[in-house]
């Protein structure tokens, strides 16, 4: 069993599935989704199985399996976790399974739908798996080019526009990823691309670490929906049909803030430590300005797109304390690997809800809705809990992880903890704008005909609304895994 | 049993009651309504035995819930004189006003729901109360506000509701960010999370010496911004009569004895911490003077009993706060003792008027004769008579003891002191003016109804449309608070005794003059303009019509805020959007339209210059090469 290669085996999870869609004949739909269904179960009860098994008393990276893959470059598919990785994973088996779930009604070349959805969570669970640079670079990529025929495709307003905005942007971002990388690869000697090797390599003076850093830090952010370079996210959420839309906020936006946790601070400390003055307070201004463009935002699913900017600039606050402090500040660390995960099930919930609801309206207009308490109670409610939970309200998972940011951004950059910490006012407007206007107030009649979630639909958004209840009444579940990063050696 | 069991037992049953009531029974509203009231009852018992078996030391019963890093955050609750009293007067008044609903609400379609939020909020207000912890009074507080939310917005189609609601939470929220604050500075400044230990730290006299004064200060002043939004002070006091939007037994919860209470709590909870910020205390009882008489001045010309209350609450919290902040945690804890006995019952005084004649207007309910509800009428006399300070019911006793502490000397207290008569003649004033014009109504004067009796009737509103007979359930709880209100001024000395505190000497009748002669000269008034027969029914401020009308515009605080924070905000929203849209998108489109164009171009000019293109490879790799070996 100790040689059972567990991170293997969940990552070909997707692949199987993304397989399996391509044999099953189009016609058979229903037997696609199921297999897609069974692949996400399979991946989270494995990422559950890894959670459990996950040493946390030892820390460091675990459960390493190694196989070399093109060894005169020193590439290898190397996997391993630790407590972060552990987090993300699960993340993205939860979204993942609650994604194919809710999109159970779709009926529009169902096929093609699940293999590229499959291909892209593939991709993002070799992202958080890959300790080998270039095979995290590769997975990276992987992940974020399904999106243009996803989005493309499947996708409403203005749909070819967004998924090449989409594409642009994280293109530019690749661009500058991609010679920062190599020139980490170079400079370390040019025999591996193991990250824990490289940062331990020392061969990165603190002037190279300087020019190289914000390249990685700026390629890696425009996926973070870093400000000012956040343009495509929005645009490309309301474009994207409900289970994209749930990926991309929930998974593919945290795949940016991990790349800058896992190889830019780690590999490059002292040009992390240069530059976080600077990079915190791009996050804070994309804290208050995602809060203010929310508050005038209509569309319900810009509204959350613009969330998601202030959401991750709280993400990216947090990773840039941790930078400041070379390494020292855990606040700092675990409330942005929590924020990554709270938000990533908050905005799914998010984007489940609001998919239900235009699904059947086709209609994303705020002003055209009102009183949806009354007519669809049990989407709202799932709508109002996100809503809360993205206010921070205590009980929550986010409570915990915006708590823990603003403590350490307060103690390392007062005047930005403050920033960020006001901003919270005007998350409260733009949220209670959106509540009281479409699921409060008197109720429009043209949506009585509405049909609520039924039994079988309400089962992902119930799992969400549980692990966001499950961790903000137990955080130290999620916090002790975290906090084991810190502890322990390499692989 | 033992204490930390009976404590577990009143924290945690309205909690299991929400679950219950909101998962299984929210559509059952008889079982949903069964199961709150049970947990009320539960709680109620366990506070009460607390109180009564209190132990002459503080007690705290915590658990250890989980750690971070080297901080552990624990839970528990903690027993001492403060949290006993305040525990039981909220488990008190709960109940009262849980009974209350079962027929003010009774024809509502949500009510399972809205028992269910009542569970919500008093198993927040109680662990708040309760708490042994700064991190879990911050979690409770937000709970507060967001149950609160829920309750005042409990109608969610009636737009006021919501707009109320939405607005009481934006405000208090204001606040929360200075409490936040605060609270993470308390704990770096003492680096314990333990309420008693920083109790003990800031105990003996003189500042501690480990914090500087400075710090103290900030801290003190920081918490006070949380007090100032949550309970509902100037300037952050508007969405309190916005409030009032809600259903009235909600009102009645919030605004006297919960919610709004939370903030003076907080103040008597660190007064220690407080004691050691004299010149934050300076500015809060300047704060604390100034909203009593501003409130005081709004009551004094509103038609709206709810609003009158409403202004009320403001304006006692004030006087709360004077006490405290000048000095005495006895004073302002007894008069929060006080008031939430009074204040409850006169909300539910009002919601039975409310309820049986279809006006929230006084002079309408006057001249359709409520005074007829005798039950209801002996509570608001016996209420309105209390708020006033009119001897010897519950609010005579506290304020006294609030007006006796202000014995500093200079131009300071000279004007606070004035001030603070002045509040105290309006409070009279306002109290009686409200009670003549239900008692002694009178067709003929010069008052003019804003709503007459039955306007709510034809609407669909869930408040109205009953005779005004009264149900027991309703009379039950008015009899209750009526006797409290008559009875726990006489109290004055066990709560001393509970807090710790040498009971302030028996005041002396030339002490308790001033109190007494201010209360009767506002009462003597208001029967001059009101009470009489063949009085005019118009006050004093009448015949100042651009006096009556700032004052009946609140001031015109709203709309200042209007222009001067919304509109901004509104603004540089707007501003940010059109950033993005005009400036960050539209560049990334100009960008990417220009690179498209170019590309064209230069296909158009790709005439196979093959020198060129080697060249600029060439060079470009050259600067990358020069750039790697200066490294």
């Amino acid at each position: 069993m100790t040689d059972f290669p567990i991170l293997t085996v969940t990552l070909l999870c997707p692949a199987a599935a993304l397989l399996l869609t391509l044999l099953i004949p189009g016609r058979m739909d229903r037997l696609i989704k199921g297999v897609n269904a069974l692949c996400a179960l399979a991946s989270l009860v494995l990422a559950i199985v890894i959670w459990i098994r996950f040493d946390r008393s030892v820390g460091g990276f675990q459960m390493t399996h190694d196989i070399p893959w093109v060894p005169s470059l020193g590439i290898h598919y190397t996997v391993a976790v630790d407590g972060a990785a552990v987090v993300l994973t699960l993340l993205t088996s939860l979204v993942f399974f609650t994604g194919v779930l809710s999109m159970w009604t779709l009926k529009e070349r169902v096929k093609e739908y699940f293999a590229f959805m499959a291909a892209l969570v593939f991709g993002v669970f070799g992202v958080f798996l890959s300790l080998d640079l270039f095979a995290f670079f590769f997975f990276y990529e992987l992940a974020v080019l399904p999106m243009y025929p996803l989005i493309a495709i499947w996708g409403s307003t203005r749909k070819e526009y967004s998924a090449m905005k989409l594409t642009l942007f994280l293109m530019a971002g690749s661009v500058l990823l991609f010679p920062g990388l190599i020139a980490l690869f170079v400079r370390s000697g040019g025999d591996t691309w193991n990250i824990i090797a490289l940062a331990e390599s020392g061969a990165f003076s603190r002037q190279f670490q300087i020019f190289v850093y914000p390249f990685i830090y700026i390629g890696f952010g425009v996926l973070a929906g870093m400000f000012p370079f956040h343009g495509w996210s929005p645009t490309g959420h309301v474009a994207a049909p409900t289970a994209v839309s749930m990926l991309h906020a929930g998974v593919l936006m945290k795949l940016g803030a991990f790349g800058i946790f896992r190889v830019a601070i780690t590999c490059l400390p002292e040009g992390a430590a240069y530059w976080a003055p600077t990079f915190a307070t791009l996050a804070t201004i994309g804290i208050v300005y995602g809060a203010f463009v929310a508050m005038r935002q209509t569309d319900f699913k810009y509204i959350i797109g613009f969330s998601s900017v202030s959401h991750m600039g709280i993400v990216l606050l947090g990773l840039n304390v941790y930078a400041a402090s070379n390494g020292a500040s855990d606040i700092a660390r675990d409330g942005a690997i929590f924020q990554m995960f709270a938000h990533g099930i908050m905005t799914a919930l998010f984007f489940s809800a609001v998919g239900f609801i235009y699904d059947q309206t086709h209609d994303r207009d705020i002003r055209h809705f009102g009183g949806l308490a009354s007519q669809v109670p049990v989407a709202s409610s799932m709508f109002i809990v996100a809503a809360l939970c993205g206010m921070g309200v205590p009980g929550f998972a986010s409570f915990w992880a915006e708590l823990l940011v603003f403590i350490a951004a307060l103690q390392t950059y007062p005047v930005l903890g403050v920033c960020a910490i006001v901003g919270l006012i005007f998350t409260a407007a733009y949220v209670m704008r959106v509540l009281s206007t479409a699921m409060f107030g008197p109720r429009n009649p043209d949506w009585d005909h509405l049909v609520d979630v039924g039994a079988w639909l309400v089962t992902p958004r119930v799992i969400l609304v549980a692990v966001l209840l499950l961790f903000g009444f137990y955080p130290t579940l999620i916090l002790d895994m975290i906090r084991s990063v810190g502890a322990g050696g390499g692989p | 049993m033992n204490h930390s069991l009976i404590a577990l037992v009143c924290v945690a049953s309205p909690l299991i009651a929400f679950v219950v009531a909101l998962v299984g029974f929210r559509r059952r509203h008889g079982i949903a309504a069964g199961i709150v009231l049970t947990s009320g009852v539960a709680s109620l018992v366990a506070a009460a035995a607390l109180l009564l078996t209190a132990h002459p030391e503080a007690q705290a019963f915590t658990s250890r819930w989980f750690v971070i890093g080297d901080v552990s955050i624990e839970f528990g609750v903690l027993l001492d004189g403060r949290t006993l009293i305040m525990g039981a007067v909220v488990a008190l008044v709960t109940l009262c006003i849980q009974i209350y609903s079962l027929s003010y609400m009774a024809d509502d379609p949500g009510r399972g729901r809205f028992f269910a939020f009542l569970a919500l909020f008093e198993w927040s207000m109680l662990s708040f109360v309760f708490s042994a912890n700064l991190l879990q009074t911050f979690i409770f507080w937000e709970l507060i506000g967001l149950s609160s939310f829920l309750l005042i917005g409990f109608w969610y189609e009636k737009p006021s509701a919501v707009a109320a609601a939405k607005k009481a939470f934006i405000m208090t929220r204001i606040g929360d960010v200075g409490l936040f604050i605060g609270l993470i500075l308390l704990f770096r400044a003492t680096g314990t999370l333990d309420v008693m230990e920083i109790g003990r730290i800031f105990e003996p006299q003189g500042q501690p010496s480990s914090i500087p004064p400075g710090q103290i200060e900030l801290i003190a002043l920081m918490l006070f911004i949380g007090v100032i939004g949550k309970s509902a002070q100037f300037p952050l006091h508007t969405w309190l009569p916005d409030a009032m939007e809600g259903p009235t037994p909600v009102s009645a919860l919030l605004h006297s004895a919960t919610m709004v209470a939370a903030g003076i709590f907080l103040v008597a909870r660190f007064h220690e911490l407080f004691l050691d910020a004299p010149t934050t205390m300076r500015v809060m009882l300047g704060i604390a003077t100034f909203t009593a008489l501003l409130a005081a001045t709004m009551a004094m010309v509103a038609k709206d009993m709810k609003r009158v209350l409403a202004y009320s609450s403001i304006s006692q919290l004030g006087f709360m706060l004077i006490g405290l902040s000048a000095g005495s945690l006895f004073a302002g804890y007894f008069h929060l003792t006080t008031h939430a006995f009074f204040k409850a019952l006169l909300f539910l005084c009002a919601g039975a008027y409310i309820h049986g004649c279809g006006t929230n207007d006084m002079i309408a309910m006057g001249r359709a004769g409520v005074a007829r509800m005798r039950i209801t009428t002996i509570g608001l006399v016996v209420g309105g008579a209390a708020l006033a300070g009119i001897p010897p019911l519950a609010g005579f006793f506290s304020k006294e003891q609030i007006i006796g502490t202000l014995d500093g000397s200079g131009l300071f207290y000279t004007i606070i002191r004035i001030g603070v008569y002045a509040a105290a003649f309006l409070t009279a004033y306002y109290s009686f003016r409200m009670i003549f014009l239900i008692t002694r109504p009178n067709a003929d004067s010069l008052a003019v109804e804003d709503e007459p009796a039955h306007a709510q009737h034809a609407g669909s509103d869930h408040s109205a449309g009953h005779d005004p007979a009264e149900p027991w359930v309703m009379c039950g709880p008015i009899i209750l608070l009526t006797l409290g209100a008559i009875g726990v001024g006489f109290l004055g000395g066990r709560i001393a005794a509970l807090l710790g505190i040498e009971h302030a000497h028996a005041p002396t009748l030339a002490e308790m003059a001033p109190a007494v002669g201010i209360a009767l000269l506002g009462v003597a008034l208001a029967w001059f303009e009101f009470g009489r027969t063949g009085a005019r029914q118009a006050g004093f401020v009448a015949s100042f019509p651009p006096v009556q009308t700032l004052f009946e515009k609140r001031w015109y605080i709203d709309e200042f805020y209007q222009r001067v924070f919304v509109r901004p905000v509104v603004w540089f929203a707007k501003l940010c959007y059109g950033t993005e849209t005009r400036a960050l998108d539209g560049a990334a489109d100009k960008l990417a339209r220009g690179v498209v164009r170019a590309g064209g171009e230069t296909a158009r000019r790709h005439i196979g210059r093959l020198q060129l293109y080697i060249g600029a490879a060439v060079a470009s790799v050259a600067v990358l090469v020069f750039y790697l070996a200066m490294e």
